[in-house]
């Protein structure tokens, strides 16, 4: 600062060393208000002062408004000192003004007409302090009345490069806090001056291009397109700088590297811009980033830490940029091979930001191979580094690296290291090996063992999503089925093993424990006291699917009901405290006793598939870092690897569709919702037993299931992206209560939720509808009931209409369903035998009363899944009745308020034509018609 | 229950700090200087409840004193117990100062060891400590000594050691007075008070039985109503009687006997002590009154006029006596003329002080000044606080009065005329505000 000497104000000397030796506050404040009535006589005095004074007494106000007391005058006195001449007074008073002067103050206009006045002063040192005071204060007002002036500054010829540095920097300030004070387009015009502010990258002066550069790049981010030509002009600078020996820019060189701040700037500006298609520009620029790798190989010029770092700072924002462009093999090899020399480097710095950008190299086809190569020191780095936050990237990096080729081998090392793995990052690793173990897995049973480690070592951070995604796997694929139960078999051996591990295994062996009861050592009973060993130590949720397990035993090795009965039994069990294990304990026991074969077979029937989607383990991965998660490159994008698992492939197309979904995922999630939906009681015995099936629906297209829904009671009626809309219904004679739940899926509530029930025209003098309201809004994620009274008065053949209304994100939804609500609900099943079902048979020979319908197949002719459908249609099965065993014979009772009507049904199958007859007899004509219209299309 | 005292002193430094009880930490010490002396924002009220602990403090020029406890105390004991403290040092020392404090820290930890004890406090006489905390060399003290201090420190009457011996008896008895007030610009009582106190200093050989007698109403009522008539006879009688609102002793009083007979009879200490304290509502001869006439011309001046008047026998003399008159905050300059005394505008408080050495009852003076002011960007109006006075005059402005104060030593040979009795008025200021 050029003070001129004897400028020093002694009387502010004098004033802050008094201050410092108050000895207590209150002696301070004395000193202050002494000094304030000072100052106030001295302004108020009749005396004119003069500049010195007023910079004195100016300076000294702000001392003491910077030590926390309110200063309400002086601000006049400020504005005056902007219109001296002598440097130190305008710098006081801009000081005073852009620390006290509040930005609606009425002296505003005055300040503004004086720095007008310095901005076009021929001093530059006016000029740069006015400029300085614009972008402290950074106001609107400021913004708008400088709007022409410093861009004129900027541009101008006449302007020296001082000033033009600063203007630039004050246009970036302003442009932060008020974009729209340069506009865009308007001066898209070539010779105005929006063109020649990117010309500033040309200029002479060091100085200038570089506070340009970050104007520039600040625009750039806004509209790329404006100013595009920024590219070629960027890239020659650079190459200038990268080629000049650290002698040339004097000033500029900072320990032997050549303006490394710039050369950073540039380099982040060109990382907006796609590589530039002009050859020759594309040229020189990757001339430019070659001579950046070079330099990095050559001895350093200088022991000292400041030159390592400038260099280093320029190399890996070249990297930055060869990644960003992603379109030279060439390049990218060698910054990874750059990197890899980084990789072993004493800096830890150095290690992290090299893996960092490894983790970005890695998803470049290009480099993909070259980073491989550097698995070995990334592993190694996994193991001895001691910086936890070095070791996460490696760990990054390891994911971002693996393919088909090294997963094996990956995930291998990756679980090596679980084991020793820091506490923070664990959760993050077992979900990154289990989508690695999954994504490449050629060998399920392979993966299966994985995630069974995965268990057994980290098996607090394995969150549930993993174990049902482990079973969505085993039970879509048939061939690793006997495996996983084998190996989830011999896992549970451990004397001491995880919960999740037990979860897992209960419902494996649940299925398919039946594979491998064929060896002694795992015969049924073997299993059964295996798993019950480890029930008392579980939780409550996993003591409930633990007797799920139990029923399905029931129903896969009979020998062993008894045993698995004694255990329903048990006072802890059917008189336990939580209501879940109480009914679930009492109806398996029921279940157990009642039902016959058949029936158990048909309830504890196998799982079916469940429908591909993404794998929410990625989700909940993305979840927990958006942004850093770098996925694995794809496989299919691998034109050398032929794809061949049609799963993984599947697995990946789903993918787009998955991304909306994964939030709303648990909701219908493997097992998700599976204890939400039971342990509403006063469900049925049936609910339980098809339980593991209900709410399986996924998908994002809407569903509507309502033909499905004529024979099953529980199931979902309608999903799309917002709603889902469940049902769970129980029937009585000619009574009924259907729960609808509305499911929130989105990240929205939604209001004004209003949805109508009616039975509409004739209808209306057949059922009656009663329906208890709900509230009008459901918040993002959650679930409403509404109960529903039906009672049946006579037969029927029209749905009633369920109308649901509601604002979605303020936009109106309308949804037309119909309530899965048929005759059949109301049957009640009747066993007989075969003479008094032939004596019906007979009675009911009208000709009104038979209704009789041939059919081609729909579905496979599958006889059990056939017999389920009847059964679940709500008719008996009357077995041994047909001469003929491929043939249905039923009978069922329908109530209605008025009348019973009895109806009876024969169902044969042509296999061989792959078509159906169906014949029905009711009491009724008209029922008879309806039944075999609801009937024919689920054959 | 006390928990730990400290002793701080302007910057924060701790200069004592005497922990009685297990549940005060260390960092008690750093929470009061934190949260209370370097404070931001200035702690106003003496007691602060810092993370369930309690602190009050009493501040004595720039020392802190700080009692601290984790227990639900009676606040108002401790702040007793801090003044008593800190009359205590006084006694030892002279004036609580840092210089001072750190100079005698042996001797104010032996005291601290004395009066408190697992933070109950215990004897806080200076007299009775003088006599065993000592600020010279022990001297080695005969049996008969010990034993007295013993008896003493145990005893019945522990404010007093037997076979004192003077050659002249004599007793003094000062009766002081502080005159708080605040008055509406027009002249109207708003709220007045008077806090007074008997101090007495006894030089009396043996073990004398004291009784003093004051113009209290009741006493004078009840003594009336022996006689002929009630309230007649005090009327026509002319003396003035105080009404007290309340009042506290020594413990030395028998509270028993001024319980059944309302009268004060007491064994006095040696030297000098507090006999009681009172105060009065009622009937206050308010010695001085200020008349203020504030005038705002413009923006930029303002007009001030503050009469006196003194109320009281033209015989006495009020001395001391100082008015303080605040100016606003963005005053430039101030002219003033008064009548009598020096009148000087103090920028450093804000305000113009007025002082008259001395001034005679029923006499009036004035001062008038013209404030300059500098307009300021800030539209908030001056407060205008009021103004202060401060004097000393030589009567007891609540009207009350020494009837008598009778010896009997019955052991030794002197009767009530041989003690040479004085008895002196003071009536000081406390907070006496008026209004403008």
């Amino acid at each position: 600062m050029p003070a001129a000497r004897g400028d020093g104000m002694r009387g502010l000397a004098v004033f802050i060393s008094d201050i410092r030796n108050c000895k207590s506050k209150e002696a301070e404040i004395k000193r202050i208000n002494k000094e304030l009535a000072n100052i106030r006589s001295k302004f108020k005095g009749d005396k004119t002062l003069d500049g010195y004074q007023k910079k004195k007494y100016v300076c000294k106000l702000l001392f003491i408004f910077l030590l926390g007391h309110d200063i309400d005058f002086g601000h006049m006195e400020a504005v005056n000192l902007l219109s001296s001449n002598k440097y130190t007074e305008k710098q006081i008073g801009y000081l005073f003004i852009s620390v006290l002067v509040n930005t609606n103050s009425d002296l505003i206009r005055l300040i503004i007409q004086s720095i007008k006045n310095d901005l076009t002063a021929r001093n530059p040192v006016h000029v740069n302090l006015a400029l300085q005071c614009i972008a402290n204060i950074g106001s609107r007002e400021m913004a708008e009345a400088f709007s022409t002036d410093i861009p004129r500054l900027l541009v101008s010829g006449e302007t020296i490069d001082v000033v033009k540095q600063s203007a630039a920097l004050c246009l970036l300030r302003l442009f932060r806090i008020h974009p729209d004070i340069i506009p865009s387009g308007e001066w898209t015009n070539p010779d105005h001056s929006n063109s020649r502010i990117i010309h500033l990258l040309n200029d002479q002066h060091m100085g200038v291009v570089t506070a340009a550069s970050s104007l520039i790049e600040a625009l750039v981010k806004r509209s790329p397109d404006e100013y595009k030509g920024c590219v070629s002009l960027a890239v020659s600078r650079l190459s200038r700088i990268v080629t000049s020996s650290y002698t040339d820019l004097q000033d500029y060189t900072y320990y032997f590297v050549p303006a490394p701040w710039l050369s950073v700037k540039l380099l982040r500006l060109l990382q907006n811009y796609p590589p530039p298609d002009d050859p020759g520009v594309r040229g020189r620029l990757n001339e430019c980033l070659e001579t950046i790798l070079n330099k990095a190989q050559e001895p350093p010029k200088s022991k000292k830490v400041q030159h390592s770092n400038a260099k280093n700072a320029v190399l890996f924002e070249a990297i930055s940029l060869i990644i960003h462009s992603d379109s030279e093999p060439n390049l990218l090899v060698r910054a990874c091979n750059q990197l890899g020399q980084f990789l072993t480097h004493r800096e830890t710095n150095l290690r992290y930001l090299a893996l960092e950008s490894m983790c970005l190299l890695a998803t470049s086809e290009f480099s993909h191979e070259a980073v491989k190569k550097h698995q070995e020191t990334v592993i190694n780095a996994l193991k001895t580094e001691r910086d936890v936050s070095v070791r996460q990237r490696a760990v990054d990096l390891l994911y971002a690296m693996c393919d088909r080729s090294n997963a094996e081998e990956i995930v291998q090392e990756m679980l090596n290291y679980l084991e020793t793995a820091d506490y923070s990052i664990r959760e993050e690793m077992v979900l990154k090996v289990a989508i690695l173990a999954e994504k490449y897995a050629t060998d399920y049973s392979w993966y299966v063992d994985v995630i069974l480690n995965l268990i057994r070592m980290a098996g607090d951070h394995v969150s549930e999503e993993v174990w049902y995604r482990v079973i969505q796997i085993v039970v879509n694929r048939e061939d690793v089925q006997g495996y996983a139960a084998k190996t989830v078999f011999e896992a549970l051996q451990a004397p001491a093993c995880h919960e999740n591990m037990v979860k897992v295994g209960g419902y494996i062996l649940g299925e398919f424990g039946n594979l491998i009861a064929g060896d002694p050592r795992s015969a049924p009973i073997v299993q059964f006291n295996l798993l019950h060993s480890k029930y008392h130590l579980c939780s409550v949720a996993t003591r409930a699917l633990l007797l799920s397990t139990y029923i399905k035993f029931v129903n896969l090795f009979p020998e062993i009901k008894g045993q698995i009965q004694e255990v329903f039994k048990q006072d802890s069990n059917i008189r336990s405290s939580d209501a879940e294990l109480q009914q679930r304990a009492s109806e398996y026991l029921k279940l157990s006793i009642v039902a016959s074969t058949d029936v158990l077979a048909t309830v504890l029937e196998e799982m079916p598939p469940f429908p591909e989607r993404e794998s929410s383990i990625l989700a909940i991965l993305k979840k927990k870092k958006p942004g850093r998660t770098v996925e694995p490159i794809d496989p299919n994008k691998d034109t050398s690897q032929a794809s061949t698992s049609s799963t993984t492939e599947r697995h990946h197309h789903a993918e787009p569709t998955a991304h909306q979904n994964g939030q709303t995922d648990l909701l219908v999630d493997v097992l998700g919702d599976m204890y939400s939906s039971q342990s509403q009681s006063g469900a049925g015995l049936m609910n339980n037993a098809v339980g593991h099936q209900n709410n399986l629906g996924g998908g994002t297209a809407p569903v509507d299931n309502l033909s499905k829904l004529s024979w099953k009671n529980n199931g979902i009626l309608y999903e799309n992206d917002i709603l889902q809309i469940g049902v769970k219904a129980e029937y009585r004679l000619n009574l009924g209560r259907m729960t609808l739940f509305y499911g929130n899926k989105s990240d929205f509530s939604l209001n004004g939720f209003n949805p109508t029930v009616a039975a509409l025209g004739d209808l209306a003098t057949r059922l009656t509808v009663q329906v208890k309201p709900v509230e009008s809004t459901i918040v993002a994620g959650a679930q409403v009931q509404q109960t529903i009274n039906i009672e049946c008065l006579e037969d029927f053949k029209e749905y009633p209409s369920l109308v649901v209304t509601f604002l979605y994100n303020n936009t109106q939804q309308k949804l037309n369903l119909k309530l899965p609500v048929t005759i059949n609900k109301f049957f009640e099943a009747t066993d007989m035998n075969g003479e008094t079902f032939f004596s019906r048979w007979k009675n009911l020979g009208g000709p009104q009363q038979e209704t009789q319908s041939i059919f081609k197949a729909a579905h496979p002719m599958d006889s059990n899944a056939n017999g389920a459908k009847l059964s679940g249609f709500g008719m008996q099965l009357l077995k041994g009745i047909d001469p003929n065993p491929d043939n249905f014979v039923c009978a069922a009772i329908l109530h209605t308020r008025n009348q019973q009507i009895g109806c009876l049904l024969r169902l044969e199958p042509n296999r061989q034509a792959g078509m159906y007859r169906m014949t029905v007899r009711a009491s009724k004509d008209t029922v008879s018609k309806q039944m075999c219209d609801l009937l024919a299309e689920h054959f | 229950m006390i928990g730990g005292l400290f002793i701080y002193n302007h910057k924060g430094e701790v200069l004592i700090s005497r922990v009685y009880r297990d549940d005060i930490g260390r960092n008690a010490v750093d929470a009061f200087r934190v949260n209370v002396i370097h404070a931001r924002q200035q702690v106003r009220s003496p007691v602060t409840n810092i993370a369930r602990t309690s602190f009050f403090h009493v501040k004595r020029a720039n020392i802190w004193v700080a009692a601290v406890t984790k227990q639900n105390v009676n606040a108002a004991m401790v702040f007793e117990f801090l003044l008593k403290i800190i009359d205590c040092m006084q006694s030892y020392f002279g004036k609580i100062s840092e210089e001072n404090v750190k100079n005698n820290f042996v001797l104010i930890y032996e005291l601290l060891d004395e009066i408190l004890d697992f933070g109950y406090p215990q004897n806080t006489d200076s007299g009775v400590l003088k006599t065993f905390i000592t600020q010279q060399g022990v001297k080695s003290q005969t049996k008969e000594e010990q034993a007295q201090i013993t008896s003493q420190v145990t005893g019945q009457i522990g404010w007093r050691r037997e076979g004192i011996k003077y050659r002249r008896n004599e007793l003094f008895l000062d009766v002081l007075e502080f005159c708080n007030l605040l008055m509406s610009p027009q002249g109207q009582v708003l709220s007045a008070h008077v806090a007074g106190k008997v101090v007495m200093k006894s030089f009396l050989s043996g073990m004398p039985e004291c009784k003093f007698g004051i113009n209290d109403k009741i006493v004078m009522d009840s003594k009336a109503g022996k006689g002929l008539n009630t309230d007649e006879q005090v009327r026509t009688s002319g003396k003035p009687v105080v009404v007290i609102d309340d009042c506290q002793f020594h413990q030395c009083v028998k509270l028993s006997k001024f319980e059944t007979e309302h009268s004060i009879s007491f064994i006095p200490p040696d030297g000098e002590f507090e006999l009681m304290k009172y105060r009065t509502t009622k009937d206050i001869s308010l010695p001085f009154r200020v008349i203020p006439l504030v005038r705002e011309v413009g923006r930029t001046r303002m007009e001030v006029k503050v009469v006196l008047k003194s109320n009281f026998k033209p015989s006495l003399l009020g001395q001391k006596i100082e008015c303080k008159i605040p100016t606003p905050l963005n005053t430039s300059g101030v002219q003033l003329i008064c009548m009598k005394g020096k009148a000087k505008y103090k920028a450093s408080e804000n305000a113009i002080v007025w002082k008259i050495k001395r001034m005679a009852g029923m006499k009036e003076t004035q001062l008038s000044a013209e404030i300059e002011l500098l307009e300021t960007d800030t539209k908030k109006k001056w407060t205008r606080p009021p103004i202060s006075l401060n004097f000393e005059v030589p009567f007891a402005p609540s009207g009350f009065k020494v009837r008598y104060l009778k010896v009997f030593e019955s052991k030794l040979n002197y009767s009530d005329h041989e003690v040479i009795k004085w008895v002196r008025y003071i009536g000081r200021s406390g907070l006496y505000e008026t209004r403008c």
